[in-house]
């Protein structure tokens, strides 16, 4: 890596990092008649902040409870499984009247959301799916993997090789988009995920992504059918994105899902490698998740999950859908119906 | 270590050593019941029976790691800042839990992988020895180098991700309770009278102590230094295959990360010396301390406070600490 590329790299995670605070809050929910939680405890446990999507659904959560009249005990474990535990534990002791849980390994959290369950306390979960829920808040993660995985094979003209970064497969959603993407892709059999996958890590994503993907560029060189990186969230893909570019490479794109403002704008910019982003609005997940604990504890029927849109935002549409998802956009009501078969929501 | 007989001159500086310790270790005990009562008083739930035994199930990772680290202190200097340190132990405890994961997902069982995540511990506990003793590599170079290794073979093992595990070892250490007190907990209290044995009680803990606090004299006496050294790093990394078997128990899972836990190991084992009589390292004062900062965690927790505060009061613990226990014995 030439120091100009990294300090594009390091720029662009500390933009990221950065950027998140200050910007205008995500999409927000349309007005509705949600039940008082006024008087009720909410505990938040979420596996780490430092992410916007992370941050956004957090902040929609809390943002939502406090204006629904509930006290909050918020927690963020600095994606630390351990913490993230003895946090668990550390609520049900509190005895609140619901807790929300929001993202992390599926294999660690399970045995103590069961927990939860045991103790009385309603859960709530986020992006996690576990049958100790009361309802997931959530995106269609089924449809966002199929339809980001029909737009690879659609730009990659059905035929040629996919790099995959797979280091989440342990957290829900990422394991269903990334199984759709398989999915779809047994009817492409022109199509080849290399092996072995690569991994993407927090913290030091991008520069990792980067890095790896620097690498997969010099073993796979113009002739070799690399066509697609694919992420199953974006901010592996700015480092990715990144390399591309740097490389001067132009037959290879790179796809994500959750709609990073940064990434968003790659996908925007016609000269960028970047392909496509199924963008998600989590500030409207965090908030769909506080009205659905107020609508159970006002004897309200919930749905087992909340999926709220998401829209693809590719190459050719960027015109017309990235607007809302990009750095700085005012916060605009999406009028998004959220799906769950609830009348309700 | 101030074992060097004083001489009637020097009598009144001592005198002055003694009480700075004093004041130093009254002061420790003064601010963990401040703290506790604080909690008490300002934190929903902190009192009741289940977030206290809650505290001491969170503290016994820390603090059965921390009891590595106070072994290392013991044997190679009870002076922490000229004395060795091993920075590796968390990134050992990481290296086996994923080589107990990994065996146990390959179908091997407990009979197999828990003697390996035990023999891995040790075997890294031998590197260290044999670079700090045979090769004299400073301690803080050696064990960072080795900490190196230790997370590159556990990424190498587990490809940076989570690996599951599930046998009735790791339910009964997570979830089993006796006498109304989690295993876990029980596993804390069973280490830490057993180490307490070990090195205040026993003929070889008395040695490894002589070893660490007055290398020279220890040598003048008979004592073979180096096997002590040796000893105490090789006990660290038992003590850190030991924990990795309970860090798999409580996440069900081995997953990358556990080297993040080198800063609180390395603040519960400084910490501890303020709690012991003559400001060294110690297994009761490394208890107390484990046992104060998982109080700091848990009282965070429960009144909402960002979990990296913890991160930057344990920082703040180990300067206050290490400035004050270098006071107390300069003055």
């Amino acid at each position: 890596m030439t120091i100009k590329t990294f300090l594009n790299t390091t720029i662009a995670a500390t933009v990221l990092l950065t950027a998140a605070p200050i910007m205008a809050q995500d999409a927000e929910l349309p007005a509705a008649d949600v039940p008082s939680l006024d008087g009720k405890t909410i505990g938040v446990t979420v596996i780490g902040t430092d992410h916007h999507w992370d941050l956004m659904a957090y902040r929609g959560q809390i943002d939502e409870l406090e204006s629904l009249g509930a006290e909050v005990i918020a927690l963020d474990a600095g994606r630390s499984d351990q913490t993230q535990v003895s946090q668990i534990q550390t609520l049900i002791a509190q005895r609140p009247d619901a807790i929300i849980q929001q993202l992390g390994n599926i294999d660690v959290l399970d045995p103590w959301l069961k927990r939860i369950e045991q103790a009385g306390i309603p859960l709530f979960t986020v992006d996690t799916a576990t049958p100790y829920a009361v309802n997931q808040s959530t995106s269609d993660n089924y449809s966002i993997g199929a339809q980001l995985a029909l737009q690879i094979v659609k730009d990659m003209n059905g035929e040629g090789k996919i790099a995959v970064f797979n280091g989440f497969y342990s957290v829900p959603v990422c394991k269903v988009r990334y199984d759709q993407l398989k999915y779809v892709l047994e009817s492409y059999p022109e199509i080849e995920i290399i092996e072995p996958e690569l991994r993407d890590v927090i913290p030091n994503t991008v520069q990792s992504a980067y890095s790896d993907t620097s690498d997969m560029l010099t073993q796979y060189g113009e002739d070799s059918g690399l066509k697609a990186v694919w992420g199953c969230w974006d901010v592996p893909m700015i480092g990715a994105t990144q390399a591309i570019a740097d490389s001067g490479r132009t037959d290879v794109k790179t796809y994500g899902v959750d709609g990073s403002p940064e990434y968003v704008e790659m996908v925007a910019d016609p000269d960028s490698p970047a392909g496509a982003v199924a963008a998600q609005q989590p500030y409207a997940i965090g908030q769909q998740a506080a009205r659905n604990v107020a609508m159970y504890l006002g004897d309200e029927e919930i749905p087992p999950f909340s999926f709220l849109p998401a829209v693809l935002i590719t190459k050719d549409n960027a015109d017309e859908t990235a607007a809302p998802f990009l750095p700085g956009a005012a916060g605009e009501t999406s009028g998004g119906e959220t799906e769950g078969g609830s009348s309700s929501n | 270590m101030t074992a060097i007989a004083d001489g009637p001159p020097r009598a009144g500086a001592h005198r002055g050593r003694n009480i700075s310790k004093l004041v130093i270790r009254l002061g420790a005990f003064v601010g963990f019941a401040l703290i506790v009562i604080y909690f008490a008083f300002t934190a929903r739930g902190f009192t009741t029976p289940y977030n206290l035994t809650n505290i001491v199930e969170q503290s016994t990772i820390l603090g059965i790691l921390a009891y590595g680290m106070t072994l290392v202190f013991a044997g190679t200097g009870t002076d922490v800042q000229r004395g060795g340190i091993d920075l590796s132990i968390a990134a050992n405890a990481g290296l086996c839990a994923a080589v107990y994961a990994v065996l146990m997902r390959a179908g091997y069982g407990g009979y197999v992988a828990v003697p390996a995540a035990l023999v891995t511990g040790m075997a890294v506990g031998a590197l260290n020895g044999f670079a700090v003793v045979a090769l004299r590599i400073m301690p803080l170079l050696a064990t960072l180098a080795v900490m190196n290794i230790a997370e590159g073979l556990e990424l190498t093992l587990t490809e940076n991700t989570v690996v599951a595990v599930n046998s009735p070892l790791i339910d009964t250490l997570a979830f089993g309770r006796f006498l109304g007190i989690s295993t876990l907990s029980w596993v804390f209290v069973i280490v830490s009278l057993a180490l307490i044995w070990i090195a205040h009680y026993s003929r070889t803990g008395l040695r490894l102590y002589a070893v660490g606090g007055h290398a020279e004299a220890a040598r003048a006496a008979g004592v073979r230094n180096g096997s002590y050294v040796y000893g105490a790093y090789i006990g660290a990394g038992l003590l850190a295959g030991l924990t990795s078997i309970l860090i798999v128990a409580r996440l069900s899972s081995s997953t990358p990360g556990t080297g993040q836990m080198l800063l609180p190991v390395l603040a519960a084992a400084l910490l501890g010396t303020v709690f012991s009589r003559r400001l060294i390292p110690t297994i009761g004062g490394t208890l107390l301390a484990a046992l104060f900062i998982g109080t700091l965690a848990n009282g965070f927790q429960l009144l909402g406070i960002s979990s990296y505060w913890v991160s930057g009061v344990q920082g703040a613990l180990i300067l206050v600490v290490v400035a004050a226990t270098s006071f107390a014995k300069n003055s």
